[in-house]
């Protein structure tokens, strides 16, 4: 994919060069926003209005990492769920099962590439980590979901977040010393992750 | 613990920091335990979060150009056709007015002196005479007002030199300053621009619709 064409493309109006894009970014997208907001179909709504934003103001878009640029989109949009649930309180963020007890049941995160086991944990995991992300500061939560899920650099992360490099540095030090806090109340609910403190040094 | 160390740290476990960075923080981690706890203590939430896993996106979040109401889009030689055929026309019409005005200018200018010399022809009408006309005066004058040379003013042959050189510029300026050929070219040029701008436009803009309809 040469995307500075298709970025050219775009800018001139060319929908089909921008719905190519749209395909190759739409999971990191969609994947930011349903971290920083913890649902899903939140996440679809914001990731729908990002696209619908970014192909408006394409224009100013100068060059640089287009997936930064992208990211500022899915930010703003995603605090515009934000600023939405709060108006208007929604009910659970996670989808029910049929008896109702929807963390329990782990089909709306089955992989069948994982084992039981596996899944359940995975399921765990994905609840404590949703549990501690909701629990940070929303300038804290898009940073360190663009740092360590999405893998932007820094530079990445201050141009999308439009805040200096010492802020992002900061923000970043500081979400993790926070999650670390929040996730030591998951310890026998989420063994694997203690594994890690003992893992040789990645 | 320093929050500084913190942030410290965190930025080497993402590679951020630079070589006499990392060079006095690896010093210091080889001797400081409480650094080492602090290094594990970020790594767990940062491994964590790259071990979630990423999901699919629930559905594709494409743009339809129907809803979205897109305009076609522009072939990139338009604009410039479009400017530089905009262009031609200005200059085109700067041209024009130039050649227009030249000549009222010049004969003005060519016109002025003739009163002052109209006066000795007895003629108070010169300012209405074009250069030609006073010019004719002049050279009529010394028969036709000879009786009557009360006037000291009678022209003579040097003063008919001195009204000489009016008639020259008079002549010039019956001469177009820009050639009619260039005039034709500026305006050939702009309508040819313009035409063929509107034309690849309404042609890339047929293209468009008609890939939206058999889609």
């Amino acid at each position: 994919m040469d995307e500075s064409a298709l970025i050219t493309d775009a800018q001139r109006g060319d929908l089909d060069a921008f719905n190519t894009l749209v395909l190759h970014y739409q999971d990191a997208l969609f994947n930011t926003a349903r971290r920083i907001l913890g649902d899903e179909e939140m996440a679809a709504d914001a990731t729908q209005e990002a696209f619908i934003s970014a192909f408006r103001s394409l224009k100013s878009f100068r060059g640089g990492s287009f997936k930064a640029w992208l990211m500022r989109t899915i930010t703003n949009a995603a605090y515009d769920e934000l600023r939405r649930r709060k108006r208007r309180p929604t009910t659970a963020l996670e989808p029910d099962g049929e008896d109702g007890d929807g963390l329990d049941e782990p089909r709306w995160l089955a992989d069948p590439s994982l084992s039981p086991e596996e899944s359940a944990e995975a399921a765990e995991l994905e609840h404590a980590m949703e549990h501690c992300l909701e629990g940070l500061p929303f300038e804290f939560r898009t940073v360190v979901v663009m740092a360590d899920i999405e893998g932007l650099d820094y530079t990445e992360v201050a141009l999308a977040a439009r805040v200096p490099l010492g802020t992002v540095k900061s923000r970043i030090a500081r979400a993790r010393l926070r999650l670390r806090d929040c996730l030591q109340g998951f310890e026998e609910l989420l063994p694997a992750m203690f594994r890690l403190q003992h893992e040789p040094g990645s | 613990m320093q929050f500084r160390d913190a942030e410290l740290l965190s930025a080497y476990l993402d590679g951020q920091l630079d070589a006499g960075e990392v060079a006095r923080i690896e010093a210091r981690l080889a001797v400081d335990a409480g650094l080492r706890k602090l290094l594990d203590d970020l790594r767990v939430p940062r491994g964590l979060m790259r071990r979630v896993r990423r999901r699919r996106a629930p559905r594709n979040f494409t743009l339809n150009p129907l809803d979205f109401r897109v305009a076609a889009p522009q072939p990139r030689a338009v604009p410039v056709l479009r400017y530089a055929g905009v262009l031609a026309s200005l200059l085109f019409f700067l041209t024009v007015g130039i050649n227009a005005l030249t000549p009222l200018a010049v004969s003005s200018i060519a016109a002025a002196p003739a009163p002052g010399f109209g006066m000795g022809g007895g003629g108070g009408g010169a300012a209405e005479v074009t250069p030609e006309a006073g010019l004719d005066q002049t050279m009529a004058a010394p028969e036709s007002s000879a009786p009557a040379l009360q006037q000291p003013a009678a022209p003579t042959p040097e003063a008919f030199a001195k009204t000489a050189p009016p008639a020259e510029p008079a002549r010039a300026g019956r001469s177009a300053p820009i050639p009619p050929l260039w005039i034709i070219a500026l305006a050939a040029a702009g309508a040819l621009l313009v035409g063929v701008s509107v034309y690849l436009d309404r042609r890339s803009r047929r293209q468009f619709h008609s890939n939206l309809i058999e889609k």
